[in-house]
């Protein structure tokens, strides 16, 4: 069994020792980066403190260097979001701190991505999602984005303050098949069904599938916009994004 | 250009969904109480106006955010 100073990295060693409590999750973290190359150690490091620029260097080099791809997954960028997911439970972290390590993923991810392409590894589909004209709130929003990416979809995110016209053009310029929107407020919900008929009235309706959340969304209201479905949270956005695309939800 | 197997990359996609869906099951839970847009700091990091924004401690850094976590932070938001 490893210990704690087989790990090289520093700033490793000190996350587990102060964060990692459960013995059974402190020995195979323990036992994971020990046995981690130094250069996947600073990866995972790095996604912890949320740099992405550092995350895109480091990754960009490990596979430059021949590093395997799976081997930069499972030690750098998965064994990272390990211990932040772990960080996050224990309320050491929040929200706002885990979106800055999920974009550090996608950072990393960027240069494994051709590797997939060329194996004939697809995305499961690709997403536009974004915030409806007038809202600002976009935690739901980057929640489901990071919960899509970490299932395989390739997502195209408009942020906030979406024109329906900005939709249009993301929808037509990336021949996208499905696309998100959400809403926090009562009074920018109805945006949603503004930008499903301006999607009607550009004839652009039949070449995507619409899904809408956020927290006064319901179904009932979903159906009466006419989307073609409804997320309450991430987890259901990711479901209901499987479905649409005709995918197994596993 | 490597070579990778399609069924190890989904080995490593379901355990990264894993992570997240624990992570997006606790956000839920944690936004019961403490606004999401509060960082670890309790700086807040929202792009619009909440009543519970204070001015930073030192020129340039994110506002504070003053909520006591107690009460119901979603009034706060200011939404015209």
């Amino acid at each position: 069994m490893a210990e704690l100073n087989d790990i090289t990295n520093e700033f490793i060693r000190q996350e587990i020792a102060e964060f990692i409590e459960r013995p059974n999750e402190r020995e195979r973290i323990i036992n994971l980066f020990a046995r981690a190359r130094a250069k996947m150690q600073a990866i995972a490091a790095a996604l912890i403190d949320g740099d992405n620029d550092l995350v895109n260097q480091l990754t960009k080099e490990s596979l430059d260097e021949g590093i395997e791809a799976l081997e930069v997954m499972d030690d750098g960028l998965i064994a990272g979001m390990g211990i932040v997911g772990i960080k996050f439970r224990q309320n050491l972290i929040f929200v706002p701190e885990v979106l800055a390590c999920a974009r550090a993923m996608k950072a990393g991810m960027a240069h494994i991505e051709p590797i997939l392409s060329a194996a004939g590894i697809k995305p499961i589909g690709k997403v536009v999602m974004g915030t409806v004209k007038g809202d600002l709130h976009d935690i739901g929003k980057n929640l489901c984005i990071m919960m899509l990416r970490g299932s395989g979809f390739e997502v195209i995110d408009l942020g906030v303050d979406t024109s329906a016209d900005k939709f249009m053009q993301a929808v037509e310029e990336n021949q996208v098949h499905l696309m998100g929107m959400s809403a926090l407020l009562t009074t920018t919900m109805p945006n949603m069904g503004k930008t499903i008929e301006a999607f009607i009235d550009a004839d652009l309706r039949d070449q995507v599938k619409i899904m809408v959340g956020g927290a006064p969304v319901t179904q009932e209201f979903a159906d009466e916009m006419g989307a073609d479905g409804y997320g309450k949270d991430a987890m259901a956005c990711v479901a209901l994004a499987k479905r649409l695309m005709g995918v197994e939800s596993r | 250009m490597q070579k990778i197997d399609p069924a190890e990359y989904q080995k490593r996609l379901d355990r990264l969904t894993e992570i997240l869906a624990g992570i997006a099951a606790h956000a839920d839970e944690v936004a019961l109480c403490r606004c999401p847009y509060k960082n670890r700091l309790d700086q807040c990091t929202a792009q619009f106006g909440c009543r519970n924004k204070r001015q930073p401690q030192a020129p340039g850094s994110l506002p504070i955010c003053a909520s006591d976590d107690k009460l119901d932070y979603r009034k706060a938001w200011e939404t015209g």
